[in-house]
């Protein structure tokens, strides 16, 4: 390929123009885990553009989740677990589940990954045997996803298995740390449900720490989580991940992170830090500067060899 | 308990181990009498060796020295569900008298709801794991008769209900509390109790416990920490007291 093919083929865009890709209603995959790399400056766009009634999913939620619950941007959910690992739990999802304001379904992870891997294959469904025998299983089919949770039989062994169907999210976002214009994405460190749920959505945005030429690409391929043409946009943006961890970028702000844990404690309190680090900040940077600016973002610049 | 949970498990076994206690207890299996256990975790790591605790799984402090990175339908789906998976030692807010436990949610005293995280990956490990090791507090709230949410099931309602049903692994095999060890029948898979705790009474036992228990006359004690377990977790793996004293 030539550069001007892929200067002509950039997907290349502004946080707020990606953003608009997803629509109300959508159904949004989430690429966090807990504490580690959300895509948390993506939801404080969508907050910030008013977006309603998504339908959420990840394996293991944190922050960049937690936040779009408590602004009141879902209304359902399609989970197997989260948290903000030891900084507490995902109080405005568990509130909202409380309140009974957001649909739960609540899956074993292994499940929600396998409805992704479904929707990545192409195919209607797959089966399972977690879930057997439990709660999850007796509320999903009775309750919160009748059309999605069968239980079945194998048609070679006889085995009774739980069936569970193909998931295709809208639009799956994921935070990177490094990916080139044309979208190709690259992931260090764990990769949690990030493969299928991306190769499973219709439409994927990338958020990326670095943006680097497709010629660093291709010097190690064996990186690259997504094929560039399976990608819709791509933003460049620092710190997108925080308060949540870049790995081999930066550490998790174990000062902002207790803050919002705090703040999130309460209707009210959230409120307040959705005032100020959400609504009020004209853009991504100036939420940096919010919460430290680059004296305080250097010190969470993770050690090259650690990699935190 | 971390000392009771470390002696649970044996050499080259591939462990699960969730936060906090269990994590500690396999770090002290580690460094005494099984150096060779792998260590899984569901982010998609295998085998770190770290050098400083993390706050969670997802902490890259608890990926350190990892001999594989990849997903969580790696280590979940191709190792856990796959079936070489020994140990998934696993915390609960509830357990039964059959194992079954709960990690989503309790009763509030004013009956509604309280809300937990969700269970992540505990489901699929309890289902799929060759055996699992719960941790739990040991109050009557905790060990009950009726389980608020079945959230991973254990022997279900007994005798051979989980293998009927076709669950693969092979089911709970300890439960550890702070007050006694328990381990389940052969044949009914009933809970029973292995050990006491020294310093606990059979009284302030089934006090603390929310079914019957049957206590045998000169049950034994568990044996308490070596000088050098308890070195080893207060100054080498929990030094800033993170876990250590939480529970």
């Amino acid at each position: 390929m030539t550069e001007n093919q892929a200067v002509e083929r950039s997907k290349l865009t502004s946080l707020a123009e990606a953003a608009a890709i997803v629509r109300d209603e959508d159904n949004l995959a989430v690429g966090g885990f807990a504490c580690a790399r959300n895509a948390v400056a993506f939801s404080r766009e969508l907050i910030r553009q008013g977006r309603r009634d998504l339908t959420l999913s990840g394996v293991v939620l944190g922050m960049e989740a937690d936040l779009l619950v408590g602004a009141g941007a879902v209304k359902r959910l399609i989970y197997g677990g989260g948290s903000l690992d030891r900084y507490g739990p995902i109080q405005c999802i568990n509130r909202a589940y409380e309140q009974g304001k957001i649909v739960a379904e609540y899956y074993s992870s292994l499940a929600v990954n396998f409805r992704y891997l479904a929707g990545a294959l192409g195919i209607p469904y797959m089966p399972i045997k977690s879930m057997l025998g439990s709660d999850l299983l007796t509320r999903l089919e009775q309750d919160t996803a009748a059309d999605v949770v069968k239980e079945g039989e194998c048609p070679f062994t006889s085995e009774h298995l739980v069936l569970v169907r193909a998931l295709v999210p809208d639009v799956t976002v994921l935070q990177v740390q490094m990916a080139d214009e044309l979208g190709n994405a690259q992931i260090l460190g764990p990769r949690w449900d990030n493969d299928e749920a991306a190769k499973a959505a219709r439409q994927v945005i990338v958020i990326t720490e670095e943006l680097v030429s497709t010629d660093i690409i291709r010097r190690q391929p064996e990186l690259t989580v997504l094929p560039g043409f399976r990608v819709d946009a791509v933003v460049h943006l620092p710190f997108g991940a925080h308060p949540t961890s870049l790995y081999r970028c930066y550490d998790h702000d174990a000062d902002h992170l207790k803050l919002y844990v705090g703040k999130a404690r309460t209707e009210a309190g959230l409120e307040e830090y959705l005032d100020e680090y959400v609504r009020e900040p004209r853009d991504h940077f100036e939420y940096l500067d919010r919460v430290g600016g680059l004296a305080h973002l250097s010190t969470l610049k993770a050690d090259p060899v650690l990699g935190y | 308990m971390i000392a009771a949970g470390s002696r649970e498990i044996s050499d080259g076994q591939a462990v699960f181990a969730g936060l906090g206690i269990p994590q500690l207890a396999v770090a002290l299996a580690q460094r005494t009498h099984a150096p060779h256990v792998v260590v899984l975790n569901e982010a998609g790591v295998v085998d770190p060796h770290l050098i400083e605790l993390g706050v969670g799984n997802a902490d890259p402090r608890h990926w350190y020295g990892a001999s594989y990175f990849g997903t969580f339908l790696d280590v979940v789906g191709m190792l856990c569900q796959r079936g070489v998976v020994d140990v998934g030692f696993l915390g609960a807010l509830e357990v039964d008298a059959y194992g079954n436990n709960n990690s989503s949610e309790v009763l509030r005293d004013d009956g509604g709801i309280r809300r937990f995280g969700g269970g992540g990956g505990a489901n699929d490990i309890a289902s799929h794991a060759k055996s699992t090791i719960l941790i739990v507090r040991h109050e009557r709230r905790k060990l009950v008769e009726r389980l608020v949410h079945n959230t991973s099931p254990g022997f279900l309602d007994g005798g051979d209900a989980r293998a009927r049903l076709g669950l693969p692994g092979g089911g709970p095999s300890r439960v550890l509390t702070d007050k006694a060890v328990f381990g389940f029948d052969d044949v009914t898979h009933h809970i029973k109790l292995l050990s006491i705790h020294p310093g606990v009474s059979d009284e302030e036992l089934q006090a603390a416990t929310g079914f019957a228990l049957d206590i045998p006359s000169g049950c034994p004690r568990t044996p308490p920490p070596t000088d050098e377990e308890v070195r080893l977790v207060r100054e080498e793996l929990d030094p800033r007291r993170m876990y250590v004293g939480a529970f």
